[in-house]
């Protein structure tokens, strides 16, 4: 099960080395867009977005379209964020708005809904088959080389928005006005109401921004990764894990939730192939028992 | 006190929701759509995927088969009957699978069943038309065992699927071929990590070991089934510096990992075999196909190069929303035999009767080698398919140069191996 | 004794149920009544086994299938091993059924102990977390259990005392026998004083510790009996389906029963039985009409927890409370008036 030799050559391997840390910072950097999105909307309005999966996969699509169009992906990763962040706003207004306050398992249920509709719609207006966007003209470069191991540069790329539009999103809940209203609201609504500022607006936008970030991390890897129905599934639980381990409501922690992981995936899928998944687990069973609220996690944003 | 108020609402509470379940689940779903049945058209029961990541395979199953039954009602249904075709959508789950099947036969009154499910499923679905003694056809589980396995065997249950091992030998035969031309002796695998993935894999790279002695594995990795990101795979391949890679990865996982692939310029360094290439839904998505590629046939206009599979391939495309696929050919295969075995029985749909009608069966088919398929009669599975490589361009018709394993070869080798896992 | 006489009401309710159950499995000369009903004993186990979690401790597991898969590996594993029928001959089925819901037992005893100590969304997420794990060790460990395959290839079931589980009749009365013993004993674990000890931790853990309950061994045994009934739950669709596969420990199988407590409704004993049966009626109806079956269920879902806020039969019981509201409202103003 365990393949210590193979595991030990890596690391002694430059060439290794590189290539598994980048890869897991790769995977970890996606996983992060995504797992803000979660970590930022449970931090300050309290409900978890079960359908977060179903943002991702808009995203990917909306972007794939506006591609399609227009051949610009920095317009269509724009397009895809800004078409799951109108779906997210559109969602909490129609259905998780109603569902605020509210216990636990109708907020996974409204959310199990909402995903079963998403992903028939999808079908229905992309149809079923494999979608692939095709890495932009500006990306079909070379890998570039570093102590023997190989780095695409389109991966740079994605690695540094992803810091970048989580960094940005950390500073708009913490610094803007904009975010101190929203999470005054959080914490006493009718107070912040009764200043006459509408309370309903500020909880959509940001629920909007979570799952924008959800759909820019689905349009940004849209080249690489193939479109279905139902392709939210897979980054959802992965992004749950992430958010879970990181704490609930702290972005810095699903920062480092997400480097665990991805180093987790890119190191395990050489020492331990078969227990990649199991050890994901094993890791979010581990945090949560010795450390429910994770491992940067003070319970909230706030 | 307390105790007894809130048993009392409870108990009739109790009682009425149970009365008008009943009632509810007889009046809807019960007998009614099974007395209909009698004197109708004959039915045909299909369980298979339509929902989820792979809904594409369904969907071209489904387009497939009704093209066939089309035809047939056009001209008239076998005996005066005209066929029916009952879709039910498993998502893929073996029990559903199998519940899904019973209903068809003892609800919807379902006379054949057309097992269109992957793998695990269809043998659910097995285990179901045995102890039912329903006429079976599986048109789409690849796994050997499936129809070599003589504790599978009953009279009334086929295969029209490829078969893993038939696949493997051919494969294995044309690598080998390529390797001693090119030197190739350091191989690594890049393939799902479930049942199909490993044992595809295995089968293939033991013939290519049997064919080219000189082979030697020397890396494999598993990406998990419908993993969005296959960075850690590719980088482990890089790693390994190998002169050739085989894949049996398919569908949109295929997709995602040539292009992430190609990013690490992957192509450019070794030889690729990648056994579902050449399906139509993933070469066409495919934005940067890379050239030279190895590519296992799946379905494709071109192969057989014949005027009725050209004409096979525009009738489909004139009534399908979807592509074509490997799933396509074998399902109108599993009706053009059910139509066969039908009209040999004069529309009987006693499974006895079509099993026995079906068994060493040949027709007439756009896509069996020089025209025609079988039905083998020992072990009820397909042969005589197109089996063989192709290498892939970067434009229509995305793959060429053809080369079609010798039959002879292949039924040598499989003897072989049936001997050796004591099937016969 | 008191037992009996505490429950016989249910006890004869019970009997009364069992014999239409059997009624409707010899009476009815088409299998599907029988496979139809089995499907449903099996996962309306695992709903109502899930909601002496859910609606009577308020403990939310989303992992509850786990026990589910457990139960069914086990029995199917036990049964497929030569070296066990061999050595027990007629005997092998009801020992497999023993160890499989012991067994299970024992596992929901370890991840309980575990999981109990915490609250609400954690509480959740390590069930999840866990029954994650199972589902990869499932996946991983192929030459145990096949992997994504499942068990293939049938569960041999040994006749015992003139039972022979290969026939559809017998496997229907057995599975219906152990169904009806299964909601009997949930029926008397809510209906006892440690059933209202459950309640009291649902509504008000703090003020249940202050007087004396052990929160946390309470709820352990709680989800010991929630995991071993939806182990049973598990054994009975490994006989139906003569096999046992990975997608029962997946998350999706416990999403599912949670929809159909929901839909049911979780205030009322057999809320989740009603709501297995409405969600696959939902299911097969909608097959038959479309194949955009998600989006329709989609809907239904948000119909129901938008609209009617609970469950079918939550919202029938509050109706007619309601109703015998009114009615005692209007007889004591008549009273006053006359």
């Amino acid at each position: 099960m365990i393949e210590l030799d193979a595991l030990a050559a890596c690391l002694t391997t430059p060439a290794c080395l590189v290539n598994q840390t980048t890869s897991g910072l790769i995977i970890g950097m996606l996983l992060f867009l995504v797992a803000s999105g979660v970590t930022l909307i449970f931090g300050v309005l309290h409900v978890i977005n079960f359908a977060h999966g179903s943002f991702y996969m808009l995203g990917a699509y909306f972007a794939f379209t506006v591609y399609g169009l227009t051949g610009n992906y920095f317009l269509a990763a724009g397009a895809g964020a800004a078409g799951a962040a109108l779906s997210g706003i559109v969602f909490e207004r129609l259905i998780i708005s109603r569902v605020y306050g509210q216990n636990l398992l109708m907020q996974l249920l409204v959310c199990y809904a909402f995903i079963l509709i998403v992903d028939d719609l999808v079908k229905i207006v992309w149809g079923a088959e494999y979608l692939a966007m095709g890495i932009p003209a500006e990306f079909r470069l070379p890998p570039l080389r570093f102590a023997g191991g190989f780095v695409p540069p389109f991966y740079l790329f994605l690695v540094a928005m992803a810091v970048a539009i989580g960094v940005g999103s950390l500073l708009i809940v913490t610094k803007t006005r904009f975010g101190k209203i929203v999470r005054a609201a959080a914490h006493n609504a009718s107070m912040v109401s009764a200043l006459g500022i509408r309370v309903n607006i500020y909880f959509a936008l940001l629920f909007g921004l979570g799952c924008g970030l959800a759909g820019v991390a689905g349009a940004l890897a849209a080249p690489v990764r193939s479109l279905t129905p139902g392709m939210g599934l897979g980054i959802l639980v992965e992004s749950f894990i992430v958010t879970v381990i990181g704490g609930m409501g702290s972005i810095p922690g699903a920062f480092l939730a997400a480097i665990i992981l991805g180093l987790t995936r890119s190191i395990g899928s050489v020492g331990f192939p078969l227990f990649v998944d199991g050890a994901m687990f094993m890791i979010m069973a581990l945090v949560l028992i010795f450390r429910p609220t994770g491992l940067l996690g003070q319970g909230t944003l706030r | 006190m307390k105790n007894h108020q809130s048993r009392g609402p409870s108990r009739r509470t109790v009682l009425k929701g149970a009365a008008g379940a009943a009632a509810l689940g007889t009046a809807i779903v019960g007998f009614p759509a099974y007395l209909k049945a009698a004197g109708k058209p004959i039915k045909i029961g299909m369980p298979t995927i339509m929902s989820g990541r792979v809904a594409i395979l369904g969907e071209s199953s489904v387009a497939a088969a009704q093209l066939q039954i089309a035809r047939v009602n056009k001209a008239g249904g076998v005996g005066g009957r005209p066929l029916e075709l009952v879709v039910r959508d498993s998502r893929g789950k073996p029990d559903e699978a199998a519940r899904m099947t019973r209903d068809l036969v003892n609800n919807e009154g379902c006379d054949i069943i057309l097992d269109a499910e992957a793998s695990s499923a269809s043998f659910a679905v097995n285990e179901v038309v045995r102890d039912i003694k329903k006429y079976c056809i599986h048109s789409n589980s690849e796994t050997s065992s499936l129809t070599a396995e003589p504790k599978n065997q009953v009279p009334w249950v086929f295969r029209s699927a490829r078969q893993g091992i038939h696949d493997a030998v051919g494969g294995g035969l044309y690598a080998a071929k390529v390797a001693k031309e090119k030197g190739l002796k350091r191989w690594a695998t890049v393939s799902p990590d479930y049942a199909y993935g490993r044992a595809n894999t295995e089968e293939f790279m033991e013939y290519v070991k049997v064919f080219a002695p000189e082979v030697e594995i020397i890396e494999q990795t598993w990406p998990k089934i419908f993993q969005p990101d296959y960075t850690e795979n590719v980088t482990a391949l890089l790693n390994a510096q190998p002169q050739a890679v085989y894949s049996c990865l398919w569908g949109g996982d295929l997709v995602a990992f040539t292009d992430q692939a190609s990013l690490y310029g992957l192509f450019n360094q070794f030889e690729a075999f990648a056994v579902n290439l050449g399906d139509y839904p993933v070469i066409t998505a495919i934005k940067s196909l890379p050239e030279g590629v190895h590519s296992g046939s799946r379905y494709h206009r071109d192969i057989p190069d014949t005027a009725e599979n050209e004409a096979w391939y525009k009738e489909f495309m004139a009534n399908s929303k979807v592509l074509p696929t490997n799933w396509s050919w074998e399902n109108a295969t599993a009706m053009d035999f059910i139509i066969a075995a039908l009209t040999a029985t004069g529309g009987d749909t006693d499974a006895e009767k079509l099993g026995k009608a079906t068994a060493g069966l040949t027709i007439d088919s756009p896509f069996g080698a020089g025209g025609k398929l079988t039905m083998r009669e020992s072990d009820h599975t397909l042969v005589n398919y197109m089996v063989g490589y192709s290498k892939t361009i970067a434009k229509d018709p995305y793959v060429v140069d053809f080369k079609q394993t010798d039959w002879a070869d292949i039924y040598k080798h499989e003897d072989e191996w049936k001997k050796r896992n004591g099937y016969i | 004794m008191t037992l009996l006489r505490e429950f016989r009401r249910d006890l004869a309710i019970a009997a009364a149920g069992l014999v239409v159950l059997l009624l409707i499995g010899f009476g009815v000369e088409n299998p599907w009544p029988r496979d139809f009903l089995t499907s449903i004993f099996a996962v309306g186990l695992l709903a109502m086994s899930l909601n002496l979690l859910v609606g009577y401790t308020g403990l939310v597991s989303f992992g509850h299938a786990a026990f589910f898969a457990f139960g069914g590996y086990v029995f199917g594993l036990l049964l497929q091993w030569p070296a066990f029928t061999d050595s027990l001959g007629a005997g092998s089925v009801p020992v497999a059924f023993a160890a499989a819901v012991i067994g299970t037992g024992l596992y929901a005893t370890i991840i309980g102990a575990i999981c109990v100590r915490l609250t609400e969304i954690y509480f959740a997420f390590l069930t999840l977390a866990f029954q994650m794990f199972l589902y990869s060790v499932i996946l991983s460990a192929v030459s145990i259990t096949g992997g994504d395959q499942g068990l293939m290839g049938g569960i041999p079931r040994p006749v015992f005392l003139g039972i022979d589980l290969g026939d559809p009749h017998h496997r229907y009365t057995v599975c219906a026998v152990v169904f009806v013993v299964c909601v009997m004993i949930m029926r008397i674990v809510t209906e006892s004083p440690f059933g209202y000890t459950l309640r009291m931790i649902r509504d008000n853990t703090q003020r249940a510790a202050f007087l004396g309950v052990n929160v946390a061994r309470v709820k352990l045994i709680c989800f010991v009996t929630a995991g071993s009934i939806a182990g049973v739950g598990g054994i009975i669709l490994a006989l139906f389906t003569s096999g046992a596969y990975p997608e029962w420990a997946f998350w999706a199988q416990s999403g599912e029963a949670i929809f159909m407590i929901m839909l049911g409704g979780l205030n009322v004993f057999l809320g989740p039985l009603l709501g297995a049966v409405a969600l696959r009626i939902l299911n097969d109806v909608v097959q038959m009409y479309t194949s955009h079956t998600e989006i329709v269920i989609g809907f239904v879902i948000l119909a129901v927890v938008l609209g009617l806020r609970r469950g079918l039969l939550d919202f029938a019981r509050d109706w007619w409370i309601e109703r015998q509201q009114a009615k005692l409202a209007a007889a004591s103003r008549e009273e006053r008036q006359s």
